[in-house]
């Protein structure tokens, strides 16, 4: 409601017929020497004296207007009178379960107590409440929207926040795991930690918002006091607080909202990013925090932000908002060399370093660290927090950084470490599929090596994605079983490190009832076999099928192993388990890879008619799905065990001849071969025997291949068509 | 498009009525505003006009950049609305003092910097109504000056005038308003 302006608006009547004149009259007088101004002005009134009073009043008024009018923010300012204070809480009030003992601390948006809760538990708590005039309703929605994943969220690095309620007086709370610590980088001043120990520290704090992450939680104010510091046995901890706060007291909706992101942006704009800074707000995501980690990553390596947060706010919003977005900061070791001789020394000393050394062990790979997290275009960050860790730690290793510009000799060094890679690739395939985040086997296609074999890879991509949503699913059903959640998110961490062993120790612990555990088995195995550790693959994928029967995938290397190492009586007894798993699978893709696990050998008579079904159900699905020739070959091989000889020569010849997909291939011919011979047709199946032959000895010897599993099978079919064939007198028919 | 975009190109657009479509609800967004900061900020603190004012042209803005065209409608408004909010604040506070009873004192009460002490704001800003009546463009400017707390160069900016003009009006309309306010201080 706007109140009207009375009756001084009205216009008043001029006392001057002539404003324009006065003037124009008063600033020439201006323009000249007061001394002269009085003769001037004489002249130019002429016979009007009511003019050259006014003119003369003006001057008069505009030498004693020194301080008139000066705007005077900030200084001597008048006052209106305070609105009544919200009543604060003091020791001994209750709010909802919780009594208050004492006050922590006061920050922007609230202040945090020392609380007791008696019910269920006896326990000491931080509560934090939050100032007046946030819509109290807005606030605890969103949390609760929020409170599952929160709920989920199990890290010794965070704080667990507990509950949200309103006060009496409608105030929103929130309630935390009592920390008692100081901001990191007291912490870290305080105590002289040298480079590397903040490094280590830091690392921790990556894992702890990788954790959040994998659990669908963006921190979106992660600040040196958002991350409490304290010994646990004589071992620093960082802790951080507030998780789920920033987004249960932004959101977009309410008309608060601009506010409190302005609120915000006053109270840290040297951690936001620059996306926060654009204050479009709908599009925040886990890379904000990335940035927000650079910011902490930088402020522990020199002591100061990129961008200083006083001058931020003092240059303006619009000047902060370029400032973020486009201005580059210095890198770390160049902000370093130029400060001033003192404060460099004193940053060194709080280091245990000496200035030199403290420089030249920045320079390079931290600087180069530091500033990919904070790209101000956030793809070009670094993917998640635990690639972050992974490079800071690479650093700690002296091993190279993955954050580096592509160099020839930084080239060279990768090309060495090749291999290296392709476990990386594997370990990120691992942690995709623990935390369903769903990068699947991007990393492999990447590979310039896997690129050739698309087709194989893409196969078993859609495979990798099917499972991990299925990890994904029944994940959610474990909100009440955080410890093995943890022991999972763990294992996930250790896998992503290429700690695989570390990983299979950690899972030894979770019950073999927990089905979801299978997942992290699976991809355990994918790796053990890929390094040709089959019996290590063997005690996994066993491990995994005992978890979750219905998992199929572990079963499609299964099978294989327990042929290549001979235990066929173990082989047996799973092909049985799968028929009675999924035999009635209507998924072609599932009766296919299902049918073969269980036509590789010779099978029991008895389950020759539910095989022939579940390989028809495979090539129901058409020639023009993609996995056809998958499917032909599942059909041809029936055909084969079936004593269908002339059939299985047909379907095979469906099956293409892609030097692409070399296990397929030689599958096919191998099966073919043997068909061929079967039916006399002798030339045909040496010819066939020898295409086999060839591909076995040029492209089923490659080390780390991700088809493994089918190498195995075209092996075993190559040595039983070799059996047939070469053993058999050269007239030998049908 | 929110509805004071709508507005602003309307007002760029030659739509003489959208210009009085614009000063009601920048008023609305500047208290509310304030009402919102003042709850949240620790007691003691004073909120800054500069800073209110931008915040509203953020967030009614949507904070896309806008031509400086419709950024000048909109601070011109602003200004006029401040100016209201602060007028009636101490206009409110006037009459308490007088014995009108301390009903009034309620969450309405904004706790901005204002530019002067009760008294001295309500005569002025009875002098800058005169002023306006004589010379818009120049009670223009000390809107902007004095009660959103413009630097001349902002100011300028704003009314689209040279530096050098917006300086020379400046100095001119102080002493207007000098002789203005001192007169009836003397009468």
């Amino acid at each position: 409601m706007l109140p009207p302006m009375d009756d001084t608006q009205r216009p008043s009547k001029s006392r001057s017929p002539e404003p324009g004149r006065e003037e124009a009259l008063f600033e020439a007088a201006l323009a000249l020497p007061p001394e002269q101004r009085a003769a001037w002005l004489e002249r130019a009134c002429g016979s009007d004296a009511q003019l050259r009073q006014r003119v003369e009043l003006l001057l008069q008024s505009n030498e004693k207007a020194g301080e008139f009018l000066r705007p005077s923010l900030g200084a001597g300012l008048e006052r209106t009178e305070l609105i009544p204070t919200p009543p604060k809480e003091k020791p001994g009030d209750v709010i909802g379960p919780y009594k208050i003992r004492e006050k922590l601390g006061e920050g922007g948006c609230g202040v945090v107590y020392v609380a007791e809760q008696t019910e269920p538990v006896r326990r000491r708590v931080a509560i934090k409440v939050i100032k007046l005039g946030m819509d109290t309703r807005n606030v605890i929605a969103r949390f609760e929207a929020e409170r599952q994943a929160l709920a989920m969220m199990d890290h010794p690095n965070i704080a667990r926040v507990l509950d949200a309620g309103a006060t009496e007086t409608g105030r929103p709370y929130f309630v935390m795991e009592l920390v008692r610590g100081i901001k990191i980088t007291d912490y870290c001043d305080q105590n002289h930690l040298d480079t590397k120990q903040r490094l280590e520290l830091f690392v921790q704090v990556c894992h702890a918002v990788q954790h959040a992450h994998q659990k669908g939680v963006i921190h979106r104010d992660i600040k040196p006091s958002n991350i409490l510091t304290t010994l646990h046995d004589g071992v620093p901890v960082p802790k951080v607080i507030d998780f789920g706060i920033a987004k249960a007291t932004e959101g977009r909706l309410t008309d608060l909202t601009v506010y409190t992101e302005l609120r915000q942006f006053i109270g840290t704009p040297a951690y936001m990013s620059p996306e926060q800074a654009e204050m479009s707000g709908l599009d925040i995501d886990t890379r904000s925090d990335i940035y927000s980690l650079g910011v902490l990553l930088y402020e522990l390596l020199t002591g100061r932000t990129p961008f200083d947060g006083q001058e931020l706010i003092q240059s303006g919003l619009d000047q902060m908002r370029r400032t973020i977005r486009e201005q580059e900061p210095m890198r770390p070791s160049t902000r370093l060399s130029t400060m001033l001789d003192a404060d460099l020394t004193a940053i060194a000393k709080s280091h245990s370093a000496e200035s030199p050394k403290l420089i030249h062990f920045i320079r390079g790979d931290l600087d180069w660290i530091v500033m990919k997290a904070l790209e101000k275009d956030r793809t070009r960050r670094f993917e998640s927090a635990s690639t972050l860790a992974l490079d800071v730690q690479r650093f700690l290793e002296n091993e190279p950084i993955e954050a580096r510009p592509p160099s020839g000799l930084y080239r060279f060094q990768k090309l060495v470490r090749r291999n290296k890679t392709v476990f990386a690739a594997a370990a990120a395939v691992a942690a995709a599929l623990v935390l369903g985040l769903g990068l699947s086997l991007y990393l492999f296609v990447q590979e310039r090596h896997a690129l050739k074999r698309a087709v194989a890879a893409e196969r078993r991509q859609a495979e990798l994605r099917e499972e991990a949503e299925k990890g994904l699913a029944l994940e959610k059903r474990m909100r009440e079983m955080a410890p093995i959640t943890a022991k999972f998110t763990a294992a996930g961490q250790l896998m992503s490190q290429s700690q695989f062993d570390k990983a299979e120790d950690v899972m030894k612990d979770v019950p073999t009832n927990i089905p979801q555990s299978s997942a992290i088995y699976n991809v355990l195995g994918e790796v053990y076999g890929r390094s040709g550790l089959w019996p290590a693959a063997v005690r996994v994928f066993t491990r995994s099928v005992t978890c979750d029967p219905t998992n199929e995938f572990a079963y499609h290397y299964l099978a294989p192993l327990l042929v290549s190492t001979g235990d066929l009586d173990a082989y047996h007894s799973l092909c049985e388990r799968a028929l009675s798993q999924f035999s009635a699978s209507t998924d072609p893709a599932v009766a296919e890879q299902i049918a073969k696990d269980c036509l590789m050998l010779p099978p029991p008579e008895a389950n020759l008619a539910t095989l022939a079904k579940m390989a028809d159900i495979a090539v129901a699905a058409g020639p023009n799905d993609s996995k056809w020739p998958y499917y032909a070959f599942a059909k041809g091989l029936a055909e084969y065990r079936q004593g269908h000889f002339a059939g299985a020569v047909e379907w095979l010849g469906k099956v293409p001849a892609s030097e692409e997909v070399p296990a397929r291939t030689a599958q096919m011919y191998a099966t073919r071969a043997m068909a061929e011979f079967q039916s006399g047709q002798t030339n045909a199946a040496r010819a066939s025997l020898a295409e086999t032959a060839k591909i076995a000895e040029t492209k089923l010897t490659q080390p780390g291949r991700i088809d493994w599993n089918d190498q195995l099978i075209a092996q075993f079919l190559l040595k039983e068509a070799k059996a047939l064939i070469s053993d058999a007198p050269a007239s030998a028919g049908k | 498009m929110s509805e004071v975009t709508q507005i602003l190109c309307a007002v760029q657009q030659g739509d003489p009525r959208a210009a009085d479509q614009l000063l009601p609800l920048v008023y609305d967004e500047l208290r509310k505003l304030a009402a919102c900061k003042m709850a949240r900020e620790s007691p003691g603190q004073t909120l800054q006009p500069t800073a209110l004012v931008h915040e509203a042209w953020l967030r009614l803005s949507g904070g896309a950049d806008r031509a400086w065209d419709g950024r000048a409608h909109f601070f011109g408004a602003a200004a006029e609305a401040m100016r209201r909010i602060l007028i009636e604040n101490a206009r409110r506070k006037n009459a308490l003092r007088h014995g009108a009873g301390q009903k009034q004192l309620d969450v309405e009460e904004l706790e901005i910097a204002a530019p002067a002490p009760d008294e001295q704001l309500l005569a002025i800003d009875e002098a800058l109504n005169k002023l306006a009546a004589l010379d818009k463009e120049k009670a223009e400017l000390v809107k902007l000056r004095y009660f959103v707390g413009m630097t001349i160069e902002e100011a300028a900016s704003v009314l689209q005038v040279s530096e050098a003009t917006a300086k020379r009006w400046w100095i001119y309309a102080r002493a207007w308003l000098y002789a203005e306010v001192h007169k009836r201080e003397a009468s």
